[in-house]
């Protein structure tokens, strides 16, 4: 029986932020510099913003799929599409709570026959109070299986 | 990339272009270091041998790589990332080793402090070795909304 919604911790890391942060080639110090932030009003450095995207990677695919039962075949699995609506940024130090759950699942017809799915994770965070955070919303898309197959 | 500015609502206006900006060429590195640096180690991004029995002719980067490229160009248009409140993007094809990616954008509307953008990052390059590609496409279309002070 699947279940509806899996909850999981982010840790937003200094380390891991400035990581990331360099990994998407940025140079702002509002990413980097800790004094820089401060100055800027901010606790802490500020996560990218695509930097909760590693959370999908938090609850490995495996469990993911086991726990919310999408049942997608992964061979023809591709990521499709990705939104983030934000309240604000995750600022290193701090762990949000996550809580995924599959806020859409359709398949749609495609132009040369056979169908695409379509499946979404959404994630919504909070922090430390309990206020939100940010909504991730990871698409996955199914494509069709080979005719000849 | 510049130090980013702080812009208000008022210097910016519908339809106005947001300056190119443009990533790369992508070497293979870099993408290990996003692997790393996220969690996603799919080898099909960073096993050539792995990626060939798939059937693509090389590795190729995870879309969340050039995806953090356009978010990275469009905090810098606004003068920083806290202004951010959506970012959503489609992926329309792959990104390979030795591609630049161009990010461009455009201001579609201004209501009430919050500006909403289209935007697209293009790769341009030749391609690997053994698929015929065009010299430019969208890799990626998107949208944004950015909170302003008036």
């Amino acid at each position: 029986m699947a279940e509806e919604v899996i909850e999981f911790d982010l840790p937003v890391e200094r380390g891991k932020v400035r990581e990331f942060a360099l990994a998407v080639g940025e140079d702002n110090p509002v990413f980097l510099d800790p004094q820089e932030a401060l100055r800027q009003g901010f606790p802490d450095i500020l996560a990218p913003p695509t930097f909760s995207v590693t959370q999908i990677w938090q609850v490995p695919r495996e469990e993911r799929e086991a726990r919310l039962g999408a049942n997608l075949d992964y061979e023809r699995v591709l990521h499709g599409e990705q939104e983030f609506v934000y309240r604000r940024l995750p600022v290193a130090g701090e762990v949000l709570r996550g809580r995924m759950r599959i806020s859409k699942d359709f398949t749609k017809e495609g132009r040369r026959g056979g169908s695409m799915r379509f499946v979404t994770y959404e994630s919504t965070f909070t922090d430390a109070d309990g206020a939100e955070v940010l909504t991730a919303y990871y698409t996955l898309i199914q494509t069709a299986k080979d005719p000849g197959s | 990339m510049s130090t980013p500015r702080t812009m208000t609502a008022g210097a910016i206006t519908p339809g106005m272009e947001l300056e190119e900006v443009v990533f790369g060429p992508l070497q293979r590195v870099d993408i290990v270091r996003y692997a790393g640096a996220s969690g996603d180690f799919n080898p099909i991004h960073t096993d050539e041998g792995y990626a060939r029995a798939t059937g693509a002719p090389t590795v190729f980067a995870m879309g969340m790589l050039p995806a953090g490229y356009l978010a990275h160009a469009l905090s810098d248009w606004f003068g920083g990332p806290q202004h951010l409140r959506r970012f959503k993007i489609r992926f329309t094809t792959r990104v390979w080793p030795g591609d630049e990616l161009a990010c461009v954008g455009r201001v579609e509307s201004i209501d009430d402090g919050l500006v909403r953008v289209t935007l697209e990052a293009r790769r341009r390059g030749s391609g690997p070795e053994g698929i015929d590609l065009p010299q430019q496409e969208t890799a990626i279309v998107g949208e944004a909304d950015i909170e302003l002070s008036e």
